[in-house]
């Protein structure tokens, strides 16, 4: 039995917050890249733009990095970025097979990954979902 | 604007590499050319508020062992260099590399096949030593050959060194030709480490060459005293005591 004299303890405030772990893996994971093309030629279709990455995962991985399923959700042209989905087991192929690609129409490139998520949600602007539609 | 690039893409320290191939006739080491020469302000670097730190560094290509006199010897001139690279193109070589020579780095070549294979001893012996190995991912850009050349020199090191003591580092000429330094560590993944590993090939271990460098430039000598036992007078002979029971009885 208690003793009488003990003051019942106080209740802790209310958490402002709550924090959810979510721990299965996520399916796709999405790649916010830019494309970097110095010399003042012709930049790609969202047409070429996706041939130029299955491509480059041709060149490295062969025909299965090259089926490897890869989305373009959105493009913008003017500035050559683009944000691009991939199932989760490929992610280390798709990007390292961007890391690597050096020529675009034997023109010099490089691809710049800025930005690697698990979830489609929280990006900075332009914005994509998870049930974004594909571009390409 | 070179090195300006490097601090857009992440980075914050950069070095300046100076190749002297002993092949050719009539090397010299040259002073380094001092980095507050050539760039009179350095950029910051993303996210923190000190400015990019930019090094040099001498690679030395030897392929005979005479060469390797050049680092014995005290030339002046070595020792303004931050980090000493050494290329060995032959497994003698390479083993002198490991065991003896004061080095920071090992070059692995990337762009032939490797004449010799790797074997543990020398390489477990550079690895406590404190010498790191350097894998270039540059020459994997630019053409499909050498990019098989790099995976498969790559598989067989770590095959042997299992994943310690790696640097991945660049031979860019052009800013086109760097990555960033998290898809350096993607790299690192495909060359088969873990995902720490890769990433320390990027950050951790390329701090500790930095810091091997420097020791290796400020120590020329350790003098240490050590307690000297003390003699113990010879008592007079006993025999053990099993003996001792044996002659008694």
């Amino acid at each position: 039995a208690r003793p009488a004299g003990r003051m019942a303890r106080a209740e802790p405030p209310a958490a402002a917050f709550e924090r959810r772990v979510l721990r299965s893996a996520a399916e796709h994971h999405y790649l916010r890249v830019r494309l970097e093309l110095p010399d003042g030629g012709a930049r790609p279709s969202v047409a070429q733009f996706k041939q130029l990455v299955v491509s480059a995962l041709r060149e490295l991985h062969g025909e299965v990095g090259a089926a490897l399923p890869v989305d373009v959700l959105t493009y913008e042209e003017k500035t050559l970025s683009a944000i691009l989905r991939v199932v989760s087991s490929g992610l280390v192929k798709l990007w390292s097979a961007l890391t690597l690609l050096g020529f675009y129409q034997n023109r010099r490139c490089a691809f710049r990954v800025l930005q690697v998520k698990p979830c489609g949600a929280g990006w900075l602007p332009p914005n994509v979902s998870s049930r974004s539609k594909v571009v390409w | 604007t070179y090195y300006v690039f490097t601090f857009l893409v992440g980075y914050s320290a950069v070095a300046l590499n100076h190749v002297i191939d002993f092949k050719e006739k009539k090397q010299e080491i040259i002073k380094p050319v001092s980095p507050s020469e050539l760039f009179p302000s350095l950029p910051i670097v993303q996210g923190t508020s000190k400015r990019i730190k930019v090094l040099t560094r001498l690679t030395l290509v030897v392929s005979d062992p005479s060469h390797c006199n050049l680092l014995r010897s005290t030339s002046a001139n070595i020792r303004l260099y931050d980090i000493i690279a050494v290329f060995p193109k032959t497994e003698k070589l390479f083993h002198i590399a490991c065991t003896t020579l004061d080095v920071d780095l090992v070059c692995i070549n990337v762009t032939e096949k490797l004449p010799f294979y790797f074997r543990r001893p020398p390489v477990n012996m550079a690895i406590d030593r404190g010498i790191y190995f350097e894998l270039l991912y540059t020459p994997a850009i630019k053409d499909s050959t050498m990019r098989r050349y790099t995976i498969s020199n790559a598989i067989s090191l770590m095959q042997i060194c299992k994943g310690k003591n790696i640097v991945i580092s660049s031979a860019a000429e052009r800013p086109l030709e760097l990555r960033g330094p998290y898809d350096v560590a993607n790299l690192g993944l495909l060359f088969g480490l873990s995902e720490s590993e890769a990433k320390a090939a990027v950050s951790t271990n390329c701090r500790a060459t930095m810091l091997h460098g420097e020791t290796r430039k400020s120590a020329c000598g350790v003098v240490y005293t050590v307690k000297k036992p003390r003699k113990v007078e010879e008592e007079e002979t006993t025999l053990p005591a099993c003996k001792k029971a044996k002659t008694e009885a």
